[in-house]
This record gives structure tokens, sequence and C-alpha cells, in this order.
């Protein structure tokens, strides 16, 4: 469940940290005010549930055929949802290098 | 406003937003998971009750997807946690 991932059940919890793959965040927010830190905290988490609800909704369509003849996920299921997760950030990554450096030879 | 509170206050009203953040993204799951069990398993309108076959197939669909659900979860969380020390060791 979508919960699990802000922490509750066996997932590891994943609060207000930085959330990475953009360029930029995370890194130096002890020097903003407690105002600005919040809505960033916010806007953090609005990213990270975000990319879950794509991320859950894409390896879904990708993975799950819909017959439903059995209620466990089938062992083929199971890998294709790993990889799926696995590949997703390995996009994310690849994406935001680039922008990055798109950024850089603007500048 | 909030410079007047310490560290706590914060961390109380970042705990508050995430709560407020799962129930509103449970309730989006819950309604989501309706559409698509829906959409999979009824298509017989000859009758305005379930049959036994698409009953059958609401379960399932409903199982089905919630332990999808978890498993992503679970990796999500694995792979986001690669990322930040990725992210941590590029600052530093």
């Amino acid at each position: 469940m979508f919960g699990g991932v802000f922490g509750g059940g066996s997932q590891k919890p994943v609060q207000s940290a930085p959330m990475g793959g953009m360029p930029g965040m995370g890194q130096g927010q002890g020097q903003m005010d407690p105002n600005a830190q919040l809505a960033a905290a916010e806007q953090e988490m609005e990213m990270v549930t975000d990319m879950f609800a794509r991320l859950g909704e894409l390896c879904n369509k990708k993975c799950i055929l819909q017959r439903y003849s059995d209620e466990d996920l089938t062992k083929a299921e199971s890998v294709c949802i790993d990889r799926c997760v696995a590949k997703y950030f390995q996009v994310n990554r690849e994406v935001s290098d680039k922008l990055a450096k798109l950024s850089q030879v603007n500048q | 406003m909030y410079n007047n509170y310490g560290p706590s206050y914060q961390e109380q009203r970042l705990q508050q937003m995430m709560e407020q953040k799962q129930l509103k993204d449970f309730m989006r799951m819950y309604s989501n998971l309706v559409s698509r069990c829906f959409d999979d398993c009824v298509s017989d309108f000859t009758s305005n009750k379930l049959g036994d076959k698409e009953l059958t197939c609401v379960t399932r669909c409903t199982l089905k997807n919630m332990k999808m659900n978890e498993r992503v979860g679970q990796r999500f969380a694995e792979e986001n946690a690669k990322l930040m020390e990725e992210q941590a060791k590029l600052g530093n």
C-alpha cells in the first residue's frame, strides 16, 4: 500500500528526507528559514507521492494481465514489478542527468 | 509564524501533513481500485446483480492489486533509499 512508503507496515520509512533525482534538491536546506523549509518539504512530499502514483499505474499496466485467474501475484508478475520499479528509477536518473547537463550548457 | 516555534513544532506539522497525505492517497487508491475492478470484471448487463464469475473476479482483482501495490511500495522505498544515498554522496 502507498502508506508504506512513509512508514508503517514492513516498508522502510522515507520520512521528510529529500527525494533524490532532481539536480540541486535536498542540499543546503539547513540554510532556509523554517517557513520555506516546511514548504520545500511539502513540495518534495508531493513529488514523491506523484512519482509513486505514476509508477504504480505504469507498472500495473505493463505487468498485470487483467485476467485475474488468481488472487496472488504470479512469479512472472512479481519479477516484472521488481524490474519495472528499478527501470523507472533508472529512467528518472537518466532524465535528470540529461536535464542537468542541458541547463549547464545554457549557462 | 513558524519562527517562534522550535523544530519539534515543525516536525509535528510535517507529521500532520504526511498523515493527511496518506489519508488522501488511501482514498484515491480505493476509488481507483473500484474503477479498475469494475472495468476489468463487469461487462454483463443482462442482470442488475453481480454474477458469481464477476464476484470472484472482483475479489481476485482487489487482492491482486493490493498485493501489487504493496510490492511496488517495497521496491520503491528500496530504490528511493538508494537514490538518496547517491545524491548524498554527490552533495558531499
